[in-house]
Formats: C-alpha cells, structure tokens, sequence
C-alpha cells in the first residue's frame, strides 16, 4: 500500500521499509527481539514520563531486547557467578546504536532512552511498557515483561520523530502459561509465587481468573533490597555502616569486606551485573526451553 | 597512484570507519614535538613511535540535544566508538602489517594533566581547530566531537592542521562584529558568573580568549568523580548519624555514584556554550 507524501512524511511503504533496515540492523547487533509503539500510546505513564516530554514531536518508541544470562549462567551451580556476571551492558550498547542508525541513516530525530535513573530513583521513561506496548512481550506475575519465546530480556528504548509502523501486540499473554495455570487451578500459586511468597517473607502474589493475570501484588522494596545486594545501594548501605562505626578498626574491616568490596566491583566495573537475585525467573516456564541446552 | 604507505593509511582510516568512527585523521608522530614539552609526546609513550591516528565520534543524537528535560543530556551516555574503533585499528596494524600500535593514554594520571592530549591530536591530524568555546576542537562539519587516538610505529602519510580555523563561524563573526560577541561568549560570559571570554581581530580571527577552568568544571561535573569526592568529604566529616545517613542515600549522591557506575552515563552536564554554537549545527538539525 502506498500512501502519499505529507509535509515531507514518508509514504507506508518508506516507513515499512525503513523499519525491515532497523530491524535487520538490531538483529545483527544480537537483538533477539524488537518492536515499535505508537509514542502517543504511554496513557498509563505520568506527565513528565512519556515519550512526547523527552522528545518534542515524539512519534514511535523504538524497543530492542536481548542479552539475557546464557544457558550455562543459569546452569551454573555456582550462585556469585549468576551474581556477578552481567551481560545487559550490549542491549544498551545496541539502543544508542540503533538511535545513531536512525539518524544518520532517515535524517529523523532519535533519543535512546538513558538506562540509568532520572530524580528520586526513577527511570526516565519505563522501558518495560515501552516492551510492552511494542509487542515484545507481556507483563508477568513476577515483573519482568516476558517475551513469548525467550522468557527474560533486557530492553533498550528508542524515542524517535520517525514514523515506523507500530509493531502489534502478542495475540496471546506470555504469562501465565499454561502450566502455571494448571499449577494455580490445583495448588493456589505459580512457580514464581511460590518461590518469593508475599504472605512469607517475599516480594510476590497474585491472581489468575479464567487462564489470566487479573491481579498482581509486588513489593517492590523488598525486592530492591534482595536483588541489588551489591551496586550502589550496596555501596551506601556499607559507607553508611563503616561510618557508623566508633572503632576505627572495625571501620576498617567493613571498608576491606567482601560485601564492600563487592559493591565496588559492580559499581565500577561495565559487565558486572546489578542484581542479584534471580529465583523467580529461574522457575518460570516462559522461555525455559531457551534456558536448556545440553 | 598511490604509494604503498598511501595505500596503507587508506586501509587503516577504511578499518576506523568500519569500526565505528565517524572521522580518522593522521598526524606524524614528530609534530607534536614543537607544541608540547617531553613526557607528552608520542614516543614517550612508545619509543620508535612514527604516527598519530586519530578517531571522532558524535557524543549525544540530535534527538538529546532537542529534549527539553536537561537531565536527559546530563546522563545520556556515549558509545564510545572513537575507543573501540581505536583498538580495532590497533590490532589490525600489529597483526597486518606487524608494527606496534597502542592506545594513546588520554586520562589524567596525575593532576588533571593527561600523559597525551586528545586535542592536540585532533588538530594535528586536521580533524578541527581550537573554539573560543572552551578550547573545544571543533570539526568543521560536525562541530563538537570525542577524540581517541593510537600511537604506532608504523608510518602513515600524515594529514597536516587546517588552514582555515573552524572558529569562529561566519555567523559568529558577524554577530561579534554588531554586538562584540559570540554566541558561545554570550552563553557563558566570564564577567557575569560564567567561563568564557574572548576577542576577534580584524580579519575575524580569534585574537585573545579565555577559560575557567576551574568553574567551568564545577559546573559541567555536577556527577561524576567530583562530585563523589566532594560528598564523601562532607559525609566523611558529619558527626550526625542521621543526617549523614540522608546524605548518603540522598538523590545527588545516589546519582554521582551512578554516573560513575553506570557504564553508558555522560560525566558531563553543562553543554550550553555548544549547544548554541553554529558550527555543526545543521547536523543536528532533522525532522
């Protein structure tokens, strides 16, 4: 189909076109997923948090996912390696990539969504809806926005004045999958509530009605306090600790602890991995087979 | 046709670009000799040194520079190509033409001197010339760029200084000439709590200018390294355990330590004397 030029837009044929090339770019630079959402759609997203306040005439949100931990990562039977060994550094390698393709290569405004925190801890942009709404998957009864396919992903997230066609979303949700509604019609729960229960000490409940996720409780707190043991909030859980010691020498050990020393090295060092904990998504079924090999 | 050190210096530009590099320039390694004082030199680094090659890349997209939420420019990161597409070079020279090649050290190691100066490098290859912004190396076309370069043996046909200054643009001349300054001068003007002064002579040139150093990076390093010494200073020295505590968990801190952690964080937060600079301009200007 094609539709004719307006105030210099490309045709739908152009911008199909122009999305197979950003597409064939991104894969080859080890996405294994990708998507577009309408800019215009981040509803559910505050004023201040969506596509439109970060770049001015906003039209599509450009989504690339990939670098989860490998097969052998989860394998593993060595729990700091999972810990430590982080891989997501690539997918934002690729978004900035993929911003600087667009530019150069369309002459239409990208802006890769900076990975790290804007005020008060918040991200700039949620890159999980932006997965979301470009089809790359569906949100989970764990929290990570699952892909059909490969379970976990990182994600990058692109904001850019181009208009690609919007990527539609999946037919069905990822999660729950199948066994775990089997699981919850027999026992109550999923894989992954089980694991972190929110009435016994965890982060994790929920509800299925009729095959889908019709409620969702997460504390989230609680979660960022297991999971990123090391990083920065380590850091200054261990500066906070180390000063408020009296003894210099006791200062001195936790200065000198694995624990510090360990927040240090994730702090500083690229490929280290932020989180630390893992066990919801170590049971669950979505993208298991990807997380088996032999 | 082509000579075969000719030949060889096109192979090396075609690997940088093919890694990444938006421009690669060449300076001979001896030419630094008349601008710096030894133990800044190329053969200082690595003896029997010959050539300079020089790698630039684009730092934000047009589409940071447009966004109106400033934190976006004060974080958003860099992909640092000019690095990788300087050790791709590097290995392609040691393992096809078997010469020696090194990354030219471009970070302080002591004081806030670095043992080579990416800058000069970048002039001397012919990739841009000294702003009245800061000292910044602007490259004709695309202005502001981030330079990285390597060090060899092996000898290259040099690319030789510009012979027209990129500063100051035909627009800032004008404009100097009507009003008595430029728009990075006027953005940043020293005598009024900024970093920046400067005069043109009567051809146009740059005849004085001037930078503060010193306050310009208190303010373009808002996060960073700095930023994490000056807090653990005040941290280090709160005797009250709970404003102590709300120091170190505060936003500012947490994000200083972010912008040293996270490893696609700008250091950099003030990029206004650039951000009205014409040279440049209209490649990030799109739709």
């Amino acid at each position: 189909m094609t539709v004719s030029r307006v105030m210099g837009m490309p045709t739908a044929d152009e911008a199909a076109a122009a999305r197979d090339r950003v597409a064939t770019m991104v894969e080859r630079g080890g996405a294994l997923a990708w998507g577009v959402a309408d800019a215009d759609a981040f509803d559910e997203a505050p004023e201040g948090f969506r596509p439109g306040d970060l770049l001015p005439g906003a039209r599509r949100v450009v989504v690339v996912g990939g670098s989860p931990p490998r097969a052998a990562d989860w394998a593993s039977p060595v729990h700091e390696h999972l810990e430590t060994m982080g891989t997501s550094d690539r997918i934002n390698s690729l978004g900035l990539k993929t911003a600087k393709f667009i530019e150069a290569e369309f002459g239409y405004y990208a802006l890769f969504v900076p990975p790290g925190v804007r005020k008060g801890n918040r991200p700039f942009l949620s890159v999980a809806l932006a997965a979301e709404l470009a089809g790359c998957g569906s949100r989970s009864l764990a929290g990570p926005v699952l892909h059909p396919e490969y379970g976990l992903l990182f994600y990058s997230a692109i904001i850019t004045t181009y208009p690609f066609p919007v990527t539609p979303p999946p037919a069905e949700p990822a999660c729950p999958a199948p066994v775990c509604v089997e699981m919850w019609e027999t026992e109550g729960e999923t894989p992954c509530t089980r694991v972190c229960p929110l009435g016994d000490g965890g982060c994790l409940d929920g509800r299925i009605e009729n095959g889908r996720l019709v409620e969702r409780r997460y504390d989230a707190a609680r979660c960022t306090s297991r999971v990123y043991t090391h990083w920065i909030p380590g850091f200054q859980k261990g500066l906070e600790l180390a000063l408020d010691q009296d003894d210099p020498e006791a200062r001195k050990m936790v200065l000198y602890s694995s624990h510090f020393t360990k927040t240090l090295w994730s702090m500083t060092y690229a490929a280290q991995s932020q989180g630390q904990c893992w066990e919801c998504m170590r049971v669950c079924p979505v993208g298991a087979d990807f997380r088996d090999k032999a | 046709m082509a000579d075969a050190r000719q030949q060889r210096t096109a192979a090396v530009r075609d690997v940088g670009a093919g890694a990444g590099a938006l421009v690669v320039g060449v300076a001979a390694s001896s030419a630094f000799n008349e601008f710096v004082p030894e133990g800044h030199r190329p053969e200082d680094v690595l003896p029997g040194a010959k050539s300079v090659v020089v790698a630039g890349n684009q730092g934000p997209t047009a589409g940071a520079w447009r966004s109106p939420d400033h934190r976006v420019m004060e974080i958003t990161g860099y992909d640092f190509r000019e690095n990788v597409a300087v050790h791709v070079m590097c290995d392609y020279i040691e393992r096809e033409h078997g010469h020696r090649a090194l990354q030219a050290p471009s970070l302080p190691t002591a004081g806030h001197n670095p043992p080579m100066s990416m800058m000069l490098a970048a002039v001397l290859a012919g990739l841009g010339t000294r702003s009245l912004a800061a000292n910044i190396i602007l490259h004709p076309r695309y202005g502001l760029l981030y330079y990285a370069a390597l060090v060899t043996t092996l000898d290259l046909e040099p690319d030789h200084p510009l012979e027209e200054d990129v500063c100051p643009s035909k627009p800032c001349i004008q404009m100097y000439e009507k009003l008595g300054t430029t728009p990075c001068l006027a953005s940043c003007p020293k005598d009024e709590g900024g970093c920046l002064d400067g005069a043109l002579d009567e051809d146009g040139r740059i005849s004085y200018s001037y930078y503060d150093r010193e306050r310009c990076t208190s303010r373009s390093m808002n996060f960073g390294i700095g930023s994490i010494q000056k807090s653990l200073v005040q941290i280090t020295t709160e005797d009250d355990r709970e404003r102590r505590k709300s120091m170190i968990y505060s936003d500012f801190f947490s994000q200083s330590l972010s912008s040293l952690s996270y490893y696609k964080e700008s250091v950099a937060q003030c990029f206004e004397c650039m951000r009205v600079c014409p040279v440049g301009m209209h490649e990030r200007r799109l739709q």
